[in-house]
């Protein structure tokens, strides 16, 4: 219905210049678009009909079409329908209109798409080097078909090749991270600082991007892309790996049975559970509150442990294959499980009146790291974040997938827009994934767990997936291909939208406060990193060059020792 | 011979101080690991941190090392003074010698010390504890001070033994003294530097600040003399506000002198970990209402009450 009518507006409005439009169901629209009305559809779009800006994809599909691929993602939460605005570019000249000034939320992927696929975004407002490392030679775009998955090129490794802005006048700047205690990951964020306020920053990231896109469209396959996705994260690398096989089997119309629906929920939601639970423990050590910390930290064992029951790991579950899941939760688990919820359910309610009645962390997050409705919409920002703000989105409701749509649960908001609302939301979560938990407990149906599949998957088809991380929407795009792997794979992690939200959250904040506001967005580095490492580890008598270093990875890829070496 | 019995106190003073000052801290260690579910360090581990630090290579690094040096010395040169102003269940070896006002600025100095940390290493996150440092102690030390004239007020002298030894409860109702008792009780824990005053230091913002160039034996240096610290400020504040029975004979007073420490070391500890650190605009708007009670208090000294 949502998805007729938005098709209607749509053709109405710009007649000709919609070329075709696929409706797959009534939750997905796949509009083609002539590209020099891309902007001006995204603009109708995201501010006549108020859709949430979800991801920009650009793609390579010259060996096919000829040409080159730029998809606009935006999700009507509301009407449960997911929209992708896409258009051909021209082999030989890959450039399209920038929707940054329209969409400011488009501002990373328009940059990633220059970096990664070498398509121009013409008129984008900071088109600076995003993704790629300093010394990547201009012109060498990773994602492109005709370039090897290991082809690694001469970087200038002196430094040069990238250039931080000057700072504003008056202001120091305090380099915050590659490396920092509060950064179990590296980034770099260069605070423009006046005293004990920050006044502005620059981020320069993706410092451990491991190229796992490109692995998947030229070596993996479709089933060892699972196992790969969950790797994408530490913290949350479930959804990865149930976002990825939810977008495959939508793409060729497949539909895992009941049981392994149920069961990818329970997944999702012990992972959760586990990240909210450290998540909480987090803040309140960012804030200087060990004691909380550490019960945080016992009271979330019990789950890592079941988990480990279940799948194997305490992490990365390898739940997924295409089609199915592949841990069955016996009646014995089930009763296990039954009983850790119990546990943490009471043993929560002590730690979150605790956290809650706690006036010191009152004190420093209440009014901290604000981003309200409005830098929501602009930013694209989402999750935790975006209910604190009191904005009420939440995939599991708005795009159900597994079970999510047979069973009862509250999508918990707050309006105060600032680091307590996402701790108070995420100290409720809590409770609303246990008692999902066990709502699927209570429905398990026996059952097989996989869907058998006969035949090749077919080629050329869309997928799209959003799934609600515990950080928020992580939204995966999939056009399927020859040879049992997708053409193109492209993963939207939560962070890589609320990242961009972080500096105006902490503009004219007090440096203090800047660990805990970009704590609050539960940052994820890996996630939003996926290329290529470059690093250089000193041994005491070698030092190992890069070149050294991917020598090294070549030969064991191709099965020699690297004894020699 | 009163000057030799002065100077074999003296050391006995410090030598306790250094001897028991890690002992402490691993109590404090251990009970916030009972707090926190945890099984934490054996109680001696504090020793062995200090014996590795101060047998590890004296490395140079900063802007400018000799002060890194001297800040570091200084900071434990000021700790063992101190020591001989302050009642350890005896009376104070140096106690008719200095005045209130050489002790308040001994433990000033003990502040100043960790600025020169912070400049000597220079980098940005040193500079931003040191600014943070000094906004603390403009705001702090006053406190202090005020507590120790308010004794002298009462005592109707600058002595320190006279200051000592319960002189701030005299007058007509002691309210000054009740007064100046909560006030220093409730900025105690930042006296010490503890959670949730360790602004300066905050781990988890600027990285330890002054002290993040600092490692090996002037590391170690620094830690202890921040261990002494806790143990003289205790010995102090006990001096100051809870002298009953120090007048009972050897044995008995000596220990309970010692006891009252421990005490007062398990109170800081349980602050510590169960409150979040403040930020440092917070902290010196609270340090601020503090000082409006202490200056109310000091007036009511002055006029007796």
């Amino acid at each position: 219905m949502a998805a007729r009518e938005k098709l209607g507006f749509l053709r109405q409005r710009f007649g000709a210049a919609i070329i075709r439009a696929d409706l797959t169901s009534d939750r997905r629209l796949y509009v083609f678009v002539e590209p020099r009305s891309v902007k001006e559809v995204c603009r109708a779009l995201f501010r006549e009909l108020d859709a949430r800006y979800v991801i920009t994809i650009g793609a390579d599909d010259r060996p096919w079409s000829g040409c080159f691929m730029v998809a606009h993602n935006f999700a009507f939460d509301r009407d449960r329908l997911l929209v992708s605005v896409m258009c051909l570019l021209p082999a030989d000249s890959p450039r399209i209109e920038s929707i940054s000034d329209v969409v400011p939320a488009a501002n990373w992927a328009e940059r990633e798409m220059r970096d990664l696929v070498g398509i121009e975004a013409v008129g984008h407002p900071y088109p600076k080097r995003l993704v790629l490392p300093d010394g990547w030679p201009e012109g060498l775009h990773p994602l492109r078909k005709d370039v090897e998955w290991d082809e690694a090129p001469d970087c200038d490794e002196s430094g040069a090749g990238y250039d931080f802005d000057d700072p504003p006048e008056g202001c120091t700047v305090v380099p915050f991270g590659p490396f920092h205690p509060t950064l179990d990951e590296p980034a770099h964020f260069r605070l423009y600082v006046e005293g004990e306020t920050v006044r502005g920053c620059e981020y320069r990231g993706f410092m451990v991007h491991r190229g796992i896109e490109k692995l998947a469209e030229s070596v993996l396959g479709y089933n060892d892309i699972p196992i790969m996705a969950e790797r994408i994260c530490g913290i949350c690398g479930c959804v990865h790996n149930v976002a990825y096989a939810q977008s495959v089997e939508e793409a060729v119309a497949l539909r895992p049975p009941p049981r392994a629906e149920y069961i990818r929920t329970i997944m999702l939601e012990l992972e959760r559970l586990h990240s909210h639970l450290l998540w909480v423990g987090l803040a309140c050590h960012i804030v200087g509150f060990d004691t909380l910390f550490m019960q945080a930290f016992r009271v979330r064992e019990p789950v890592m442990w079941i988990a480990e029951k279940i799948s194997g790991n305490r992490k990365t579950y390898g739940l997924c294959v295409i089609g199915g899941v592949r841990w069955d939760i016996t009646s014995e688990l089930s009763d296990e499980l039954k009983t850790v919820l119990d546990k943490l359910e009471s043993e929560w309610h002590n730690v979150a009146r605790a956290v809650k009645n706690d006036k010191n962390i009152q004190r420093r997050t209440c009014g901290v790291g604000v981003a309200d409705a409005s830098v929501v919409k602009e930013m694209g920002l989402i999750g935790p974040v975006a209910r604190a703000a009191g904005v009420d989105i939440d995939c599991r409701r708005d795009h159900p997938y597994a079970a999510y749509d047979r069973v009862d649960f509250r999508v918990i908001t707050a309006q105060s827009a600032d680091v307590w609302g996402r701790l108070v939301v995420r100290t409720d979560e809590v409770f609303e994934s246990i008692s999902i938990i066990r709502q699927c407990l209570a429905r398990l149906e026996p059952g097989p767990i996989q869907t058998p599949i006969k035949e090749d998957l077919p080629a050329g088809r869309f997928g799209l997936s959003s799934v609600e991380a515990p950080r928020g929407e992580s939204h995966h795009f999939v056009i399927t291909g020859e040879n049992n792997r997708p053409r193109r794979w492209r993963v939207r992690a939560p962070t890589y939208q609320n990242l961009q939200g972080v500096p105006s959250m902490i503009r004219d904040a007090q440096l203090a406060d800047m660990t805990i506001a970009l704590g609050s967005i539960d940052p994820c580095f890996s996630c939003t990193d996926r290329i290529e490492a470059v690093d250089v580890r000193s041994g005491a008598v070698k030092v190992w060059t890069p070149r050294d270093l991917r020598e090294m990875a070549k030969r064991a890829q191709s099965g020699r020792h690297i004894k020699d070496s | 011979m009163s000057w030799f019995w002065a100077i074999i106190g003296c050391i006995c003073n410090a030598a306790l101080v250094l001897v028991l000052a890690p002992l402490f801290e691993g109590i404090l260690r251990k009970v916030t690991a009972r707090v926190q579910s945890r099984k934490g360090p054996p109680l001696l581990q504090p020793y062995y941190d200090l014996f590795k630090l101060l047998g590890k290579e004296d490395i140079e690094s900063g802007e400018a090392p000799w002060a890194q040096r001297f800040a570091a010395w200084l900071s434990m040169g000021v700790v063992l003074a101190a020591v001989c102003f302050v009642p350890m269940g005896f009376n104070a070896p140096l106690g008719g010698a200095g005045d209130a006002l050489v002790l308040i600025y001994l433990l000033m100095l003990g502040g100043l010390c960790t600025l020169m940390a912070g400049l000597a290493a220079g980098s940005t996150y040193s500079l931003l504890g040191m600014s943070r440092e000094m906004m603390l102690m403009i705001t702090l030390e006053p406190l202090f001070a005020v507590a120790m004239i308010v004794g002298a007020v009462h005592a109707n002298s600058l002595r320190l033994d006279a200051v000592l030894g319960g002189a701030v409860y005299e007058g007509r109702f002691g309210v000054s003294g009740l007064l100046m008792l909560v006030v220093s009780a409730a900025s105690f824990q930042a006296l010490v530097q503890r959670v949730p005053f360790d602004i300066p230091e905050a781990e988890t913002e600027i990285m330890e600040g002054p002290l993040s160039e600092y490692s090996g034996p002037k590391l170690a240096l620094f830690k202890w003399a921040r261990m002494a610290k806790l143990v003289v400020y205790a010995a102090l504040f006990v001096a100051l506000f809870v002298p009953w029975g120090s007048g009972l004979p050897f044995p008995l007073g000596w220990v309970l002198f010692w006891c009252k420490v421990l005490v007062l070391v398990l109170l800081v500890t349980l602050v510590a970990a169960t409150h979040a650190r403040y930020r440092v605009d917070q902290a010196v708007r609270y340090f601020g209402g503090m000082l409006v009670i202490a200056v109310f208090a000091l007036i009511l000294a002055t006029y007796g009450y």
